[in-house]
């Protein structure tokens, strides 16, 4: 989803961010930086370390993304938890549009990497999958920005 | 006394989550499906007492959790397969196991009273991991109400897709707005007990995006949908979650 919405946005981010947190810094989206840092300090659990990326966001972004970002960490620490405790597979789609990415962020080697083999006929039409939601996406993008 | 009253905190939080969040502790105080009012909140209860355990932070810390025996720090109110099952869903969820799961069934756990508990332990998780991320302090769980549970199971439940049985698309779809036939696994996933799925729904509405809006790229609240889906991405990267 993160790459749809940059397709989308055309912002030129980059995907760094999920794998590597702040480290990656903005990664081409406005206050990623902080954002991550908010996210891996809620994910910690060491409240100083919360406390300090909170007021940091706040004093960049201001309250309402804090509040916003705050929501989207809690409904995140439930659907992963939704997703790994019913074993339900990746959806084909979803496993098409993202096998690159995830091989790129070495997501293949979580654990919960186990349910979601793609087929063979899928694996062969996934970059053309791929280019063309993309490229649906870009469009789509530049007609709701103008 | 007025629940998830949000006024003390140093950021404005909109009145659309605190309502939300009070329709979800008014949800879990109230009889369910497999479940009376009492063990909902007690459910609720034991994703905190999941946080304290000694067992649990052994069991993170081992190569395999499943390699580690004991009894778990538990509020005593639920039958073990369903603390075990709270407490590692709370836990250390990225290394739960279709051979777990099915050893909680051979307990006596049945599949529909898994499935309402993980829906109102990862809504517990879900609001208290609000208040963590905001700094504010959780929220006393509610008084449960008194009824007995419905029973009732949908007659559209398809098995084998994953480890708990789960509706076919067609009807869940519709039931949810979604274009036909069109339900991903992470929505039919709680299907079991479809209250679990309606409250999953109410629930993101608020903290996420409603599901029109996650067919949509355009900005609708304070951060965009880039800024969105890289704190999402990040949450489950860290969880290690694949999906």
């Amino acid at each position: 989803m993160l790459r749809a919405s940059i397709e989308y946005s055309g912002s030129g981010g980059q995907l760094g961010g999920i794998t590597e947190g702040s480290k990656a810094g903005d990664a081409g989206i406005e206050h990623g930086e902080r954002l991550t840092a908010f996210a891996d300090a809620a994910v910690s659990g060491d409240p100083a370390a919360l406390a300090t990326a909170r007021d940091a966001l706040r004093e960049a972004a201001g309250s309402a993304v804090v509040v916003d970002a705050a929501g989207v960490i809690g409904n995140f620490q439930r659907m992963v938890r939704i997703a790994d405790g019913s074993g339900i597979p990746l959806d084909t789609m979803v496993d098409t549009m993202s096998s690159d990415i995830r091989e790129d962020l070495g997501l293949e080697g979580f654990e919960s990497r186990r349910l979601a083999e793609q087929g063979a006929l899928a694996k062969l039409f996934a970059p053309v999958a791929r280019g063309a939601a993309m490229l649906g996406l870009r469009i789509a993008g530049r007609r709701g920005r103008r | 006394m007025t629940s998830f009253d949000y006024a003390a905190s140093p950021d404005p939080i909109r009145n659309d989550l605190a309502d939300a969040h009070r329709r979800q502790w008014q949800r879990i105080a109230n009889t369910g499906t497999w479940l009376t009012g009492a063990q909902r909140v007690a459910v609720a209860e034991e994703t905190r007492w999941a946080r304290d355990c000694a067992l649990c932070r052994e069991r993170k810390r081992a190569l395999s959790p499943f390699a580690v025996d004991g009894e778990h720090d538990h509020a005593g109110v639920l039958p073990a397969p369903m603390v075990d099952e709270i407490h590692r869903v709370t836990t250390d969820a990225a290394r739960l196991s279709q051979k777990w799961f099915e050893s909680l069934l051979e307990q006596g756990l049945s599949a529909d009273a898994y499935v309402e508990a993980l829906g109102v332990a990862v809504c517990t998780i879900s609001i208290d991991g609000f208040h963590h991320a905001m700094g504010l302090p959780v929220e006393p769980l509610p008084e449960p109400n008194d009824g007995e549970p419905t029973r009732e199971r949908p007659d559209d439940l398809v098995e084998g897709e994953a480890w708990v049985p789960m509706r076919a698309p067609k009807g869940l779809s519709a039931e949810l707005g979604l274009p036909a036939g069109q339900a991903p696994y992470v929505i039919r996933a709680l299907s079991l007990v479809p209250a679990e799925v309606h409250a999953w729904d109410d629930l993101s509405a608020a903290q996420y995006l409603n599901k029109q809006q996650m067919m949509r790229f355009e900005k609708v609240r304070a951060i965009d949908r880039s800024q969105i889906e890289l704190v999402a991405g990040r949450v489950s990267a860290l969880n290690e979650c694949f999906y």
